[in-house]
């Protein structure tokens, strides 16, 4: 990045912008051209598995629906804050209005012809749940604007494999296969991240013509982002954990505290997931049935900050390049970003692929992901600390409501009262 | 004590009758849920146009019937491509495959040019267009003049290409492709029945991971067909209401076209009623009360969406599930049915090629009337499914036999109803003749049927 960055200054400086644009951008639009290459079969294989995995769990019925549900009401929470701060913060609008007036010249075919198709469909309020219905999935298949559609045959596919049960066993384990490949694609995908992130920040420095005002807006950003996801853990599981169950605070979060150490340095819910349980059973009282179930869960499907910043991150390259979202597009958003956090495998890169889904679906210019790929290794350590909290938040309200919550728990005895 | 006769029937009838009411408190069958949602819809519809709602109905209520059309045409083409590969795969004889295949397309044949030559002997007897005052015509030839215009050309392109085009029009170049397209529905068939031989004569162990994965689509399809179903009461009350909203407007249209609306509308209904139940008396023996109850989803569902493909999933369940056909049969005979039998579609056309020509005054000859069967049949096979493919094919029908095809000017106005009348209509003789072959291939289960008693 950081030399993608320097090599970005010096050709504006010694104008050597047209070289950097035949000769090294094509790099980084490969690499974007990968991960929007990757995006569909990712999102409908895991969200295939992930649905129907919940199949295994079956007698655990009653737990599963309260889980489902609570993690994506979280979620959608969280989407909407994001949206809420990136237009109360406008990180993107630190940018001067003749800036951004240059930019937007050069986007301006794009975004006139999109904007005229927005206006020539004659929009009607329920329209917006209409789209969301393909009227021919392998049509739907082909086209990276219609991630809704997919997600939303993706749902309905997998959720009659699980009223099916065994029979639909051939295909539940040609789509675990599959997943491992696509996961596995992701993998040599990200090997390539270094040089494609290069070439990336490269292309965009120039485009942006050596812009430094580029990284007070990236700062700004940044700072939003964090703060959000600070706000997130602080204020809202706090709230959760008020209302829905009995705990103290102070002991929520000293429990907390190693599980979210250790999701700060990975970067990996799932290589989190045995402090975190270890924390929520022997610290928090939870039971171990339904943390068993609720948490693994959690690691897949419920990813607060992630969706957070999604919208967050959807919202500031809009700013940059000066598009105005229309409501219609921002509920887009909430929705792509909540059930594609459903879909993001806990593996890195599995975000910015999200990432391009989401601005896919309300049209966005891709080349803006280059902004925001400079700080995203620190600001996923950040997303996995609060997407680890939500596991742990949710697990707690849902045992107590469970009546399987064992707190305070009973140190003396070194297990639950 | 001896119990006499008449308290215990009498306490027996009682029983009887309770059960049956608790049954029916707790489970309404689907069907009646569908009528119900129909019958509001039509209700909402008649309020809505009163009270001026139209543009509510239009925003709030019409999406949701477009949802459900959506949705059926969704699950359409994985439909016909997974049944019908599963469908002939269980035909593992080739011969009985080939035997299936010809029969069908022989019911097929017979059924489209007995609808025409019906159609054609009640325009002829009843004379519709007698009667049609002169200065109407003027004014919808006036009305209709850019779309008829517009059409001539198209039909102009289609007359430019050889008969055997519609051979050519079945191979498709590229599989996803086709498959993507709604309206190619015809070469997604193709290629199944090609995939599905394939699958036949390679030995069985080389492809049986296939066949296995195939066998789960095929379960997870029909599951989703059924979730689809149970949102259609709603689906069908909300485009009944919207299509009323619609066409508030048209009744004096249907007033100004009278006599030969009426016609069209109670000849497809005739048809219904009397054109099918002697082909199903003579070449099965299932009652006719078991075949329209079961039938009775189907038409609900092809009336309101006016679709023949959206209806499939409908009429795969209820050939399969209430009639007893095997899936072998019913999923190749339907999803052919779908595109190749339009009863209703050539009966109309062959009306309204004969009432055009009354209302200009045309006398045609014996052998005009048989280009009309001739090119009628052929049309009916090769009507692409998109809205308004049927009116280029009655340009062609019209020209071929020396009609002026300003004339289809007078009958544009009312087609999308009768539409809906015409889908029900091609819906069941693709059913009936599913039964007849199940029937003649020993492949029908009498014992699903709800009345059957051997």
């Amino acid at each position: 990045m950081v030399l993608g960055l320097i090599w970005g200054l010096i050709a504006t400086k010694i104008g050597a912008e047209k070289f950097t644009l035949h000769w090294i951008k094509p790099f980084g639009t490969i690499f974007l051209n990968l991960l929007k290459m990757i995006a569909v079969p990712l999102i409908f294989v895991s969200l295939v598995k992930g649905i129907s995995s919940l199949t295994d769990m079956s007698k655990l019925s009653r737990i599963g629906t309260k889980t489902v549900v609570y993690y994506i009401a979280t979620t959608l929470i969280a989407t909407t804050f994001g949206i809420a701060l990136g237009h109360i913060a406008q990180p993107g609008n630190t940018f001067p209005d003749e800036k951004k007036a240059i930019y937007q010249q050069k986007w301006e075919q794009t975004l006139s012809e999109k904007q005229q198709q927005v206006e020539e469909t004659e929009s009607y309020p329920l329209k917006f749940i209409e789209d969301m219905v393909p009227s021919n999935i392998v049509q739907a298949t082909g086209d990276n604007s219609k991630m809704l559609q997919i997600i939303f045959f993706a749902i309905l596919f997998s959720v009659a494999m699980v009223m099916i049960g065994k029979k639909s066993d051939a295909v539940s384990e040609f789509i675990g296969s599959l997943n491992y490949i696509v996961l596995k694609i992701i993998d040599i995908i990200m090997k390539y991240a270094p040089i494609g992130v290069f070439a990336l920040l490269a292309g965009v420095i120039v485009d942006f013509s050596g812009d430094t005002d580029i990284f007070l807006a990236l700062g700004r950003y940044f700072f939003t982002v964090a703060i959000g996801l600070l706000l997130i853990i602080f204020i809202f599981y706090s709230a959760y954990i008020k209302i829905f169950t009995n705990i103290k605070l102070i002991d929520f979060y000293k429990a907390l505290l190693p599980a979210q150490l250790v999701a700060f340095s990975t970067s990996s819910s799932a290589a989190t997931l045995p402090v975190t349980m270890k924390q929520n059973v022997e610290e928090l009282g939870a039971s171990e049935k339904v943390s068993n179930f609720v948490l693994p869960v959690g690691v897949t499907i419920n990813m607060d900050a992630t969706a957070f910043y999604q919208a967050v991150a959807a919202l500031f390259i809009a700013q940059v390049y000066g598009i105005d979202l229309s409501i219609g597009q921002q509920i887009t958003i909430v929705l792509t970003a909540t059930l594609s956090s459903i879909g993001t495998p806990a593996v890195p890169g599995g975000s910015i692929v999200m990432i391009l889904i989401v601005m896919g679906s309300v049209g966005l210019p891709v080349e803006g992901i280059a902004l925001v790929l400079g700080v995203d290794r620190p600001l996923d350590m950040l997303r996995t600390v609060v997407n680890v909290s939500g596991d742990t938040t949710i697990n707690l309200i849902i045992s107590k409501s469970e009546g399987e919550l064992n707190y305070p728990v009973d140190k003396s005895t070194g297990t639950e009262s | 004590m001896k119990i006499k006769s008449n308290d215990f029937n009498f306490y027996a009838l009682n029983v009887f009758i309770i059960n049956k009411l608790k049954f029916m408190k707790r489970k309404i069958p689907l069907w009646l849920k569908i009528i119900f949602g129909m019958i509001l819809g039509i209700i909402w519809g008649l309020i809505a146009v009163n009270l001026g709602l139209e543009k509510f109905t239009s925003d709030w209520i019409k999406p949701w019937g477009t949802i459900f059309i959506k949705l059926l045409k969704l699950i359409a083409v994985p439909l016909i491509f997974i049944s019908l590969v599963k469908g002939v795969t269980s035909v593992t004889d080739i011969t009985k495959l080939s035997r299936i295949g010809i029969k069908t397309i022989a019911f097929y044949l017979a059924s489209t040019v007995i609808s025409i030559v019906i159609g054609l002997f009640l325009v002829n007897t009843l004379k519709p267009g007698g009667t049609f005052p002169e200065e109407k015509r003027k004014e919808f030839q006036a009305q209709y003049e850019q779309t008829v215009k517009e059409k001539e050309l198209q039909a102009a392109e289609v007359k430019e290409r050889s008969p055997l085009y519609i051979i050519e029009e079945m191979v498709p170049d590229n599989i996803i492709l086709a498959m993507s397209d709604n309206t190619k529905m015809l070469q997604v068939i193709f290629f199944s029945i090609l995939f599905a031989i394939a699958m036949i004569i390679i030995e069985p162990s080389k492809v049986i991971s296939v066949k296995n994965i195939f066998d789960s689509l095929n379960d997870i399809i029909l599951k989703i067909v059924d979730l689809i179903m149970k949102f259609a009461p709603i689906g069908v009350f909300a485009l009944l209401a919207a299509l009323v909203t619609d066409f508030a407007g048209d009744a004096d249209l249907f007033l100004a076209l009278g006599k030969y609306a009426l016609l069209v509308c109670l000849g497809l209904v005739g048809l219904i009623f009397f054109l099918y139940p002697p082909f199903i008396l003579l070449f099965t023996k299932i009652k006719l009360k078991t075949f329209f109850r079961a039938i009775f989803p189907v038409q609900m569902v092809a009336f309101s969406t006016s679709s023949s493909a959206a209806a499939l999933p409908v009429t795969l369940r209820q050939c399969t599930k209430e009639l007893g056909v095997s899936e072998g049969v019913a999923n190749f005979v339907l999803p052919v049915g779908v595109t190749i039998n339009m009863n209703g579609t050539s009966f109309y056309q062959s009306i309204s090629a004969i009432f055009i020509a009354q209302v200009f005054g045309l006398d045609l000859t014996l052998m005009q009337q048989l280009t009309i069967v001739l090119t009628a049949t052929l049309a009916s096979i090769g009507t692409p499914g998109v809205p308004g493919g049927g009116i280029i094919m009655m340009v062609i029908v019209l020209s071929a036999s020396g009609i002026p095809a300003e004339g289809l000017a007078l009958i544009l106005g009312i087609d999308r109803p009768l539409d809906m009348i015409r889908t029900a209509v091609n819906v069941t003789g693709d059913s009936a003749v599913a039964c007849i072959v199940g029937h003649s291939e020993n492949e029908l289960d009498y014992s699903v049927q709800k009345n059957y008693s051997s």
